[in-house]
């Protein structure tokens, strides 16, 4: 499920599918943030710059902004998280996506996402 | 230095998420927050609060000092009731928010929060000049366990306590063989208990309560719980919604505060004359209407004129709505039910002044 999964030093990932972008959060963010009962998403056809924020979600403790991994512009939004925010804390890296993009990124917005596996390894190092 | 309870490892060994509050190393959650909130609710908890802090007044003039210090009228108190109430600066401002025990007549235990503990001595030491007391800081030695959840009375009554204090009472007991304190308060809108032990012993208590409570449901609740608990009983918390320029009167806590107190009390008349006038601001409580969390320090609005702020918000577990306290300037249009609105995020989101608490109390017995 992970393969391919870039990672950003916020805790958000990307991960490239049949040409679009998948964006969301990592399952140690989700961990940290501990019951998360609101998200908000933008709408479809906002464009975000990289490390722009584009989305909130709220757990109970607090509210958190989300970063954008790379630059692009929303092609889809995870309605079902909206509707059932708990569902971030169950499959984060799966079926609890937050949004798709189109992207032209550059290589260079690449440089500072880390793999998966050295992502978890610094986060829990 | 971040402080610990004699309870950390316990923690530790339990899994919990730990954050520091107010200067000490604190359990925030053991699983998740919302599910150890329904537990409080549905069948029963068990809290670590020993960053609380035990101030011991004593003395011939006990009596006269504490009622100098607070708008309360200790002189009601008999042996071994407690009544909350506020201690209150020049300017009727709230130093501290605190419940204070008559043990004897000439001996009280106050329990006040782990964040004003300093300036609480601090306090009452500048104004012990002229009075024939000691006060006495015991947080050090005392550590504090909440048992909150109406599964309470029954798994005291499985670990031998026959009969509990009445509400707002406190009595010398036992419990696995240790001596200690057994207050019926609590910090939920629950019943419950507060149990007061030397720190030797609190090891033994936590596991002893775990293990007994475990056919009752008990789970062990961190400081996020207690918190939406508090929010949804629309108890105060100092810092939040308290603070040293607001009154008891302000901070919709009059009930706390006798009108025919005869003692002279710091700040009393600024605080009798907002008993029976009009005062500038008030606490209300308020739902969203729309699709938002109100948290800490939002503005609301009414008619498009930004008239106060949240001082505390946050998710209500047991309606599944979002709940808030929020100090307004003091319009007399705005009753319960009117829509007013909360700035989230540069937005404005509807909401709705509702009735406090929010969730009813069930702590009356």
């Amino acid at each position: 499920m992970s393969e391919g999964m870039l990672c950003t030093k916020t805790h958000e990932y990307v991960l490239e599918q049949g040409g679009k972008y998948t964006i969301g959060l990592t399952d140690y963010a989700v961990e940290q943030l501990g019951d998360i009962v609101f998200v908000e998403l933008p709408e479809v056809g906002a464009t975000f710059t990289k490390n722009e924020s584009f989305a909130t979600v709220e757990s109970v403790k607090a509210a958190s902004e989300i970063y954008m991994p790379i630059s692009g512009t929303i092609a889809e939004v995870n309605e079902d998280i909206i509707s059932n925010p708990e569902l971030l804390n169950e499959d984060p890296l799966g079926n609890a996506w937050l949004v798709k993009i189109d992207s032209n990124a550059e290589d260079i917005e690449y440089k500072d996402l880390l793999d998966y596996s050295d992502y978890k390894e610094e986060v829990q190092g | 230095m971040t402080k610990q309870t004699f309870l950390h490892d316990k923690h530790i060994e339990l899994g919990a998420k730990m954050v520091d509050f107010a200067g000490w190393h604190m359990p925030v959650q053991y699983t998740s927050i919302i599910e150890e909130h329904k537990t409080v609710r549905e069948s029963v908890g068990l809290f670590d609060v020993s960053h609380m802090g035990e101030v011991f007044v004593e003395g011939k003039d006990a009596l006269p000092f504490l009622n100098k210090i607070v708008p309360q009228d200790i002189s009601k108190l008999v042996d071994r009731k407690a009544v909350y109430c506020q201690m209150t600066n020049k300017q009727g401002g709230i130093v501290d928010d605190l419940i204070i025990y008559r043990l004897h007549l000439h001996k009280y235990l106050i329990i006040v929060n782990a964040s004003r503990i300093d300036e609480d001595i601090n306090w009452m030491v500048r104004n012990k000049l002229g009075f024939n007391v000691n006060i006495i800081n015991e947080s050090h030695n005392y550590s504090l366990l909440a048992v909150q959840g109406p599964k309470t009375i029954n798994l005291m009554k499985k670990m031998g306590v026959k009969e509990l204090p009445p509400f707002f009472s406190i009595k010398r007991g036992e419990l696995v063989n240790v001596n200690l304190w057994i207050s019926r308060t609590g910090y939920t809108g629950e019943d419950g208990v507060e149990l007061l032990v030397k720190n030797e012993f609190v090891e033994l208590l936590w596991d002893k309560i775990l293990k007994a409570g475990k056919e009752f449901g008990i789970k062990p609740i961190g400081l996020g719980a207690r918190d939406t608990l508090r929010l949804e009983a629309a108890l105060p918390l100092y810092g939040n919604d308290l603070d040293e320029d607001t009154t008891p009167v302000e901070a919709g806590l009059g009930w706390s505060v006798p009108n025919n107190k005869v003692d002279d009390y710091n700040g009393k008349e600024i605080i009798t004359h907002q008993i029976s006038n009009k005062i500038d601001k008030r606490l209300i409580g308020l739902k969203m209407i729309d699709r938002g969390i109100a948290r800490h320090g939002y503005e609301v609005f009414y008619k498009g004129e930004e008239i106060g702020h949240i001082t505390s918000g946050g998710v209500s577990p047991v309606r599944g709505d979002n709940i808030a306290l929020a100090y307004i300037k003091n319009l007399s249009e705005i009753k319960i039910g009117t829509q007013i609105q909360v700035k989230i995020r540069e937005k404005l989101y509807n909401a709705e002044v509702e009735k406090r608490p929010f969730v009813a109390k069930r702590n009356k017995s």
